[in-house]
């Protein structure tokens, strides 16, 4: 007996079927190779009214992503002996791309993933004067988009996005490495650039990107495009725009973690919202809970600072500190703990720094042979 | 119903590259029809590169390139148009450069360029090896900046003209089910090539089915040259699928089982970097004769290990990857097991080198049509070259005709009722033959009887055999799935009934052409005649169905035949 697999592939046809329904079959595993292949397989063998994208069966032209055991794959570039191994004996589930309407079977209607191209204008419009022969392009600039233009736009990323998930009018991880890959391009206007990347912060919504890194994971053709959502929205916050939530909220983070060492939940409606919060503080009190104005800094929390600024200058941040912000907080802290926390953070300052100059000139001591 | 001063039927290269100058006038109406996204079109499987005289990395010349071009289609091509098409080629590189495709680059920051196969030396402008993929996507990136208008997933079913002029087409919507009558001023033809008609000794993707070609045919309009098919030396064994020219580009070596560089025997100067035809035939002649590798000795190896794994995946990333997975072979440590692949149909529809045909406003551009530049064997590098030129001048050459033209009066519901039927008819008929089986009974016919070595015997076979499957299509091949949204089976169906008029068209010149020539071999005529066979086939399909063999003169400018050496 040869080798079988049960495929139980996702089957809906609304013209005629109520509700989605799985159906399975048997796939003898030496009849084919990859996932695509055992999709034929059934097509031409079992039922041929099985409907599923396909065109390139060579990993080129995306047509093939489906959901596979829950994960977006390309058929024709999944092995699907290592699936069968992978599964252990189980049925390999096959259902279309989530977040997309279905069609028929395993075909999904993806124009809306398309238009979000249209809609953040991803593409070049020549700088002028646009030269008789070709721009120059130094080739280090032409590795920073190979990664992105490898996309073949399957959308398989789009099909596991924690983003999608939440915020329907995200764009997409797809999008974003399209803005990043026109936005480092040299080629390309400045005002088209900022164009895009605004159009990246509001139409695509760009901060609802939660890094999970599954787009990367997925990727058939190596994108890594929540790099390049990091990457667009540092380029947005070096163009300026960074009056928008997803920009405060991470001013906020970063502020607040700075000065000390958490968030601030109560001021974070006000600042990235603008919303008051003193009724939600009066609700807080009218019930006795504890309210904290302000975190009470941890100890040690300076040589951290002292640390982030270290890293911050190796690494350029998206964000920078803003130090007015940080001092605001120092301040309310020294107010509301009435400045016991903070004589123990300056002390512990003034002894670092005491300490850090007397290294300093025991090491110029050494240098000049001196001791 | 749906109306366009200009229709394009495909989105590869030919396709969009076409969109994207015919709508320069806004003030036309155009709109592109696909039957996939046109970012799946098959321009975006091209890896190696496309050829320019650029003349960056030594010196150059469209005279040059023109020269190897013609000199490589075994003196087949029109040379008026290679001239054309070469004195071009810079320009659209720049164009397109402009637009945002990434090339690889030299350190001074100009275009890079690398040696393919036929060239006399490096002219092939590239990006890593996926040059196809980056233009399709830059020329998708521009349609949407141009708001051009797509007709996604609809099938071209038939032309539509009065004898003297393009009326419009008649297509399936295959997404909601439906014959529409889409009228058109003028209508393009880019639909790309056939060679699926070998198909599972095929590197082209499984929707080339050749429609738009074969459209034209069931139109009345002659196919040119069809008998030139280039078989691709460096298919995957199991597959067909290509491991580019690129790869013996960057100094890939042809091994035979007693580990010879065999090439030696057969280009001693070029080598592994000599005409497809000629490395093809070379491949094919050492498996025959008993030198293939394996237990069955039924292939030859690429072996890539000596240029290191860096250089591999810096150069050549695609070709590891479709190694490792579709032949589970790691190139960085083992040879890759390969044979000959149908590649490229030099044949189409006959058009001038504006790509007009006799039908007025109705146009062919790309793989689809055969104007001829690429003749007998085509150069690597020259198709993506040849799509982007005459899809331009195609478009620009019907922008203009548009204008002052008027759109027919038929509102099309006889041609929509015609197509209805026989849709109608498919879906009724009783099944008694299975598709799959069917399309590869056509694939092992064309591959074992016309593929590289020809002879007439097994070729009349092959004949009778296609017309057979015809016979048995017509009455047995049915559509099973009833459903009008997303029909698979219906598409496939009807891209198989395609698939046999073409490969029935195919032979036929295969079994006329009593010589050798380019991709074109004869066993039983070994030598190119030009005495009599230096002109172009062509075929038309008269009203009864039957076939009419013809041929047409050659256009030398420049360059008088001579014997082609590697
Ligand atoms: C694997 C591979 C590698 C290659 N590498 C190179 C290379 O390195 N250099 C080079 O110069 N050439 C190369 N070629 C050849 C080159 O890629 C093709 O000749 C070229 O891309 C064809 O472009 P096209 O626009 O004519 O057609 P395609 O890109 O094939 O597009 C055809 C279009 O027509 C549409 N279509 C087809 N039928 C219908 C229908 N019935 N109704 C509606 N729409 C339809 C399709 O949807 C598609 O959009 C390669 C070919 C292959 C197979
Ligand atoms: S990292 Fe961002 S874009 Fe990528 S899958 Fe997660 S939420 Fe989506
Ligand atoms: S980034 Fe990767 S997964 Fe997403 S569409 Fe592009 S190729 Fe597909
Ligand atoms: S069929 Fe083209 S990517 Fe899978």
């Amino acid at each position: 007996m040869a080798e079988k697999a049960v495929l139980r592939i996702y089957r809906y046809n609304p013209e005629v079927d109520q509700n989605p329904f799985y159906r399975e079959y048997e796939v003898p595993l030496d009849e084919v190779q990859t996932l695509l292949d055992a999709l034929f397989f059934v097509q031409e063998r079992l039922d041929p009214t099985l409907s599923f994208r396909f065109f390139c069966r060579a990993a080129v032209c995306g047509s093939c992503a489906v959901k596979v055991n829950g994960v977006s794959r390309l058929a024709c570039k999944t092995r699907f002996r290592d699936l069968v191994e992978a599964s252990g004996g189980r049925p390999i589930t096959v259902e279309p791309l989530n977040f997309l309407k279905p069609v028929k079977d395993l075909v999904v209607d993806h124009d809306a993933a398309f238009e979000n191209l249209k809609t953040l204008k991803t593409w070049c419009e020549p700088k002028e004067p646009i030269p008789e022969r070709e721009y120059r392009i130094p080739p280090e600039e032409v590795k920073k988009y190979e990664r992105p233009t490898n996309c073949i736009l399957c959308f398989a990323c789009y099909g596991n996005c924690e983003a999608v998930m939440d915020d329907p009018k995200y764009a997409g991880p797809f999008a974003f490495s399209r803005v990043y890959r026109y936005a480092v391009d040299s080629r390309v206007k400045d005002e088209h650039k900022r164009e895009m990347v605004k159009n990246a912060l509001e139409a695509g919504d760009v901060w609802s990107c939660v890094q999970c890194q599954k787009c990367i994971y997925v990727c058939p053709k190596g994108v890594r495009p929540a790099e390049d959502i990091q990457n667009v929205r540092g380029i947005a916050a070096e163009m300026g725009f960074r009056d928008y939530p997803g920009v405060r909220k991470l001013q906020h983070f970063v502020d607040w973690v700075y000065a000390t060492g958490q968030i601030n939940r109560l001021a974070l409606p006000e600042e990235v919202y603008g919303v008051d919060p003193t009724p939600l503080i009066n609700k807080f009190r009218e019930k006795g809970a504890e309210v904290w104005e302000v975190p009470k800094p941890l100890p040690g929390l300076l040589e951290f600072r002292d640390l982030i600024l270290e890293v911050m200058k190796e690494k350029k941040p998206h964000l920078d500190i803003d130090f007015h912000h940080v001092r605001r907080i120092d301040k309310r802290v020294e107010e509301v703990f009435k400045a016991d926390v903070c004589t123990r953070i300056t002390e512990k300052f003034e002894e670092q720094k005491s300490d850090f100059f007397s290294r300093f000139w025991k090491k110029l001591g050494e240098f000049f042979g001196a001791s | 119903m749906l109306e366009y001063d200009i229709l394009i039927v495909g989105a590869g290269g030919a396709g969009l590259y076409a969109a994207l100058w015919a709508s320069q006038n806004p003030k036309l109406k155009v709109g592109v029809m696909s039957k996939v996204y046109p970012v799946r079109s098959h321009t975006g499987a091209a890896e190696g590169g496309i050829n320019a005289a650029l003349g960056n990395v030594a010196p150059d010349s469209p005279e040059k390139h023109a020269f190897d071009t013609v000199k490589g289609s075994d003196y087949l091509a029109d040379q008026d148009a290679v001239e054309l098409m070469t004195q071009m080629g810079p320009q659209i590189i720049y164009d397109i450069e402009h637009r945002g495709v990434p090339f690889s680059r030299l350190p001074d920051g100009r275009i890079a360029q690398r040696p393919f196969g036929g060239a006399s030396f490096p002219r092939t402008c590239y990006a890593a090896d996926r040059t196809g993929l980056v233009i399709l996507h830059t020329l998708f990136d521009q349609a949407l900046r141009q708001g051009v208008e797509f007709l996604n997933e609809w099938f071209l079913l038939n032309l539509v003209h009065d004898g003297e002029r393009v009326l419009g087409v008649t297509a399936w919507d295959i997404r909601n089910g439906g014959v529409h009558f889409v009228k058109a001023k003028a209508v393009i033809l880019a639909t790309g090539g056939h060679a699926r008609m070998y198909w599972n000794r095929t590197s082209n993707a499984l929707g080339n089915t050749g429609d738009g070609s074969a459209a034209a045919l069931r139109a009345g309009i002659p196919l040119k040259d069809m008998e030139f098919v280039q078989f691709h030396p460096t298919g995957l064994r199991k597959t067909g699928i290509l491991i580019t020219e690129g790869a013996r580009g960057e100094g890939g070596y042809l091994i035979n089982k007693d580990g010879e560089r065999f090439m030696k025997r057969y280009a001693p100067e070029k080598m592994e970097l000599a005409p497809r035809d000629i490395v093809a035939r070379a491949i094919e002649r050492e498996i025959l004769e008993g030198r293939g590798c394996g237990p069955e000795g039924d292939y030859i190896c690429l072996d890539l290990r000596h240029l290191g794994e860096e250089k591999l995946m810096e150069r050549l990333p695609q070709t590891v990857e479709h190694a490792r997975v579709y032949e589970g072979v790691d190139p960085v440590k083992e040879p890759i097991p390969i044979r000959p692949t149908a590649h490229y149909s030099m044949g189409g529809i006959d058009t001038d080198k504006y790509g007009r045909t006799e039908i007025k406003g109705l146009y062919a551009a790309g793989e689809t049509a055969c104007i001829s530049v690429h003749g007998a064997n085509r150069l690597g590098g020259n198709s993506l070259l040849d799509i982007l030129v005459f899809g331009k001048l195609a478009a620009e050459d019907a922008a203009e005709y548009v204008v002052g033209v008027e759109h027919a009066a038929t509102d099309g519901a006889e041609f929509v009722r015609r197509e209805e039927e026989f849709i109608k008819s498919l879906t009724e008929k009783e099944p008694r033959e299975n598709l799959g089986q069917m399309r590869r009974e056509l694939g092992e016919v064309m591959a074992s009887k016309v593929g590289i070595f020809r002879e007439e015997k097994p070729m009349l076979e092959a004949l009778e055999a296609i017309r057979e499957l015809k016979e048995r299509a017509k009455s047995g091949l049915a559509v099973v799935d009833r459903s009008r949204r997303f029909n698979l089976n219906l598409v496939q169906t009807l891209e198989f009934l395609n698939l046999l008029d073409l490969a029935e068209v195919t032979t036929l010149c295969a079994v006329e052409r009593k010589e050798s020539r380019g991709a074109h071999y004869r066993l039983d005529y070994p030598q190119r005649d030009d005495e009599n066979y230096l002109k172009h086939s062509l075929v038309r399909r008269k009203e009864d169905g039957t076939l009419e063999h013809g041929w047409k003169e050659v256009v030398i400018t420049k360059w008088q035949p001579q014997e082609r050496k590697y």
